[in-house]
């Protein structure tokens, strides 16, 4: 009996271990160094309770920069998502040769995001990108893309969905194949049109898989960050300057840990309450 | 007795041994950028047997955030460090290099040009030795001056700004008609860095930074600095004269023909004159200046400093000496960066060597008195990496189409949030 109460545990040790020592270790060691100031002149750390804190409430910029993450989260979550679920919806179909359809729709899973990002960047490039290229060719104006205040965080939005869609609808899609067809079937014959059974039926079946991929998706661009460090450097004036950036600026460019990790601990309380509202308001009547 | 006379031997034998088996090899890491270094390493290592060189090449663009995060770390490697020179008083600040004060004689110290002695000091102690320093030039390429119907400069002229815009605009040829230039007028070689740009607010009588080397508010977002990058917006954005987008490197585009101007570092002269398959014909002229200020031309050094945390310190210190002063420093000048030198001693061979008599290389000439003329340093401020890369952004975003007051306003919020720390 015990050994068996034991043995799940000894399976879960590996993974247990890796968290520990990857998210847990870490996790603590930024929460105590933004309880301490590297004095500049010295080099010793000195313990200074909620200063870094401080610090960071009265920088205009980590203000901008957080401006710009809760701009980008809303605007790039909903946006996903719903496009995830589209695109689900649509290879969902049993048609003749889907399967070809659906490889090709996830294909951009396969390739990392660094090199989609670099990828990206060339063809957004101003003088000498594809899409300017297509986009002359059509008769328009070029474009700035990634250079443009206006366009940039757009662009970075494009990159991080150019993944993100296929990602999260590959979820999507596993949770429509889990609905069963006789309940659709059912509703049809009792009279229900496409979209009263995709609101009333499909939706409600969906809402566990929606709750992860929501939440998931969430921390995934609360948390961006390679392509801003490849292609733009928070920039053009700090248009794309998201605070997982500025972190990394401030703790590896600047070599200010205290403040980069003062930084850090206020986002992971943020992606905490944004979990657990999404949680709350996603929760199943179960 | 005669154990005992054994024992004796063996322990004498060994002691004879001891300076072979003592003399380890100390390995020192050398924090570099990508310069040819195999020269000097290979000459200090055939004098100095008991150490060996590793060379820890990286970029330009690398170079700083590496620095910050070892040393800034307290690690012990790299031994010895490149030092660009405004960083030596936030390095010194922060206690990350050796003093040098013992290393060096009276007179090693004397040779050395007064400005880069001071440039490598902090609060009077000299924390990384000169190895080069800069001045600039206008290269041209004299096709373009055909094609538009103009005369080039000669080597002694100096073109004020106002004029380079007009012969930059002659000189932009969109040859396929898309829309897009393939023949650009003027560049500057460091596109987006401060080295290179804080002279066009300097020639109008601007400063760079504060008098207490942190403050920038009504400094770099005064008239003198919104009319300096108002002409360089205007450079990229209105006349369409110089080209945006990502950074790159104007020499390798000069020597393609596709950019008429550039204002570059006396390292261009050796590179395009030992370029056997060069097509264009090129020359020089000095540092412009704009018509209604004064010339100023940038000027940097490259120094080389100990990491104070090194376990090598008596090593570290010997190359640091080696490539900085005497045999070592010629050297280096003439096969290791191809930078100017520090050293009056060696800067004096460009009046004398055979090599600088005639043209391209005396062109050398021409940058080693261009050197002389009213050189303008960058800022001296412990909190220079912040200032630095906060306007290379500033750069960026107004050489692709960011308006100059507001881009520069943003910059002297994000400097001041940066140097706050420092007050």
């Amino acid at each position: 009996m015990r050994r068996q109460q034991l043995l799940p545990y000894l399976f879960l040790a590996p993974a247990l271990g890796l968290l520990i020592v990857f998210n847990l270790v870490p996790t603590i060691a930024t929460l105590v160094e933004s309880t301490f100031i590297m004095s500049l002149r010295s080099g010793h750390r000195v313990f200074a309770g909620f200063a870094n804190y401080e610090r960071i409430f009265n920088d205009p910029i980590f203000w901008k920069s957080f401006q710009v993450t809760v701009v980008f989260s809303l605007l790039v979550n909903p946006i996903q998502i719903a496009l995830a679920l589209a695109l689900a919806l649509l290879i969902n179909q049993k048609l003749p040769g889907i399967g070809i359809f659906r490889s090709i729709y996830l294909l951009p899973i396969a390739v990392s995001l660094n090199v989609t990002a670099i990828v990206w960047g060339l063809m957004l490039d101003q003088n000498s990108g594809m899409v300017n290229g297509i986009l002359t060719q059509l008769g328009f104006a070029r474009q700035p893309f990634l250079h443009s205040v206006d366009q940039a965080l757009w662009s970075i939005i494009l990159i991080a969905s150019w993944i993100g869609v296929p990602l999260w609808s590959l979820f999507i899609l596993a949770g429509l194949q889990n609905i069963s067809p006789t309940v659709l079937e059912a509703a049809k014959i009792d009279g229900a049109n496409a979209w009263q059974s995709f609101s009333k039926i499909t939706l409600p079946l969906l809402r566990r898989v929606l709750a992860f991929v929501l939440v998931a998706d969430t921390v995934a661009n609360f948390l961006m960050f390679a392509p801003i460090l490849l292609l733009t450097q928070g920039g053009p004036r700090l248009s794309t300057n998201l605070i997982m950036y500025e972190t990394y600026r401030r703790g590896f460019i600047y070599g200010d840990l205290g403040a980069s990790s003062a930084m850090l601990t206020v986002m992971l309380l943020i992606v905490f309450l944004i979990i657990g509202l999404e949680l709350y308001l996603l929760r199943g009547a179960e | 007795m005669q154990k005992k006379a054994a024992l004796l031997l063996v322990l004498l034998l060994l002691l004879a041994a001891a300076p072979g088996l003592a003399q380890d090899v100390t390995t020192l890491t050398w924090l570099t950028l990508d310069w040819p270094v195999d020269a000097i390493i290979e000459e200090f290592e055939a004098r100095n047997p008991d150490i060996k060189i590793e060379a820890e090449q990286i970029g330009f663009n690398d170079l700083f955030a590496q620095i910050q995060v070892r040393l800034g770390a307290g690690s012990a490697v790299p031994d010895v460090i490149a030092v660009d020179v405004p960083l030596v008083s936030g390095y010194a600040f922060r206690n990350w290099l050796l003093p040098l004060d013992p290393v060096f004689t009276g007179d090693e110290v004397e040779d050395w040009l007064p400005a880069a002695v001071n440039a490598g000091s902090y609060e009077g102690t000299l924390y990384a030795a000169p190895i080069s320093t800069s001045t600039q030039l206008l290269f041209y390429n004299k096709a373009c001056f055909d094609r538009a119907g103009l005369m080039p400069p000669g080597a002694d002229d100096r073109l004020t700004w106002e004029e380079i815009a007009e012969i930059a605009q002659a000189m932009t040829f969109d040859d396929d008609g898309d829309g897009t230039p393939d023949v650009w007028g003027f560049i500057w070689e460091q596109m987006v860095r401060i080295y290179q740009l804080q002279a066009l607010p300097e020639s109008l009588g601007g400063a760079a930074i504060g008098d207490d080397g942190l403050e920038v508010d009504g400094v770099i977002n005064s008239e003198e600095w919104i009319e300096a990058y108002t002409y360089y917006y205007n450079m990229f954005n209105v006349w369409n004269a110089a080209p945006q987008g990502e950074e790159f490197w104007p020499a390798d585009i000069f020597e393609t023909g596709n950019i008429c101007m550039f204002v570059g570092g006396p390292w261009n002269i050796p590179r395009f004159a030992n370029n056997a398959d060069l097509q264009i014909e090129w020359g020089v002229s000095r540092h412009p200046y704009f018509a209604d200020g004064e010339p100023a031309t940038p000027t940097g050094s490259w120094h080389i400093g100990v990491n104070a945390n090194t376990e090598n310190v008596e090593a570290a210190t010997r190359f640091v000496h080696f490539i900085s002063t005497g045999e070592g420093a010629e050297l280096w000048w003439r096969k290791g960066s191809g930078d100017f030198p520090a050293q009056q001693s060696v800067l004096a061979l460009f009046a004398t060597e055979q090599e600088f008599d005639e043209l391209p290389m005396s062109y050398m000439r021409t940058a080693a008195d261009e050197a002389t003329v009213n050189p303008r340093p960058r800022a001296v401020t412990v909190g220079f990496l912040e200032y630095e890369q906060i306007l290379q952004n500033t750069f960026q975003d107004i050489r692709n189409g960011a308006d100059v007051e507001e881009s520069l306003n943003l910059a002297v919020q994000r400097i001041s949030s940066e140097m706050a720390k420092y007050r």
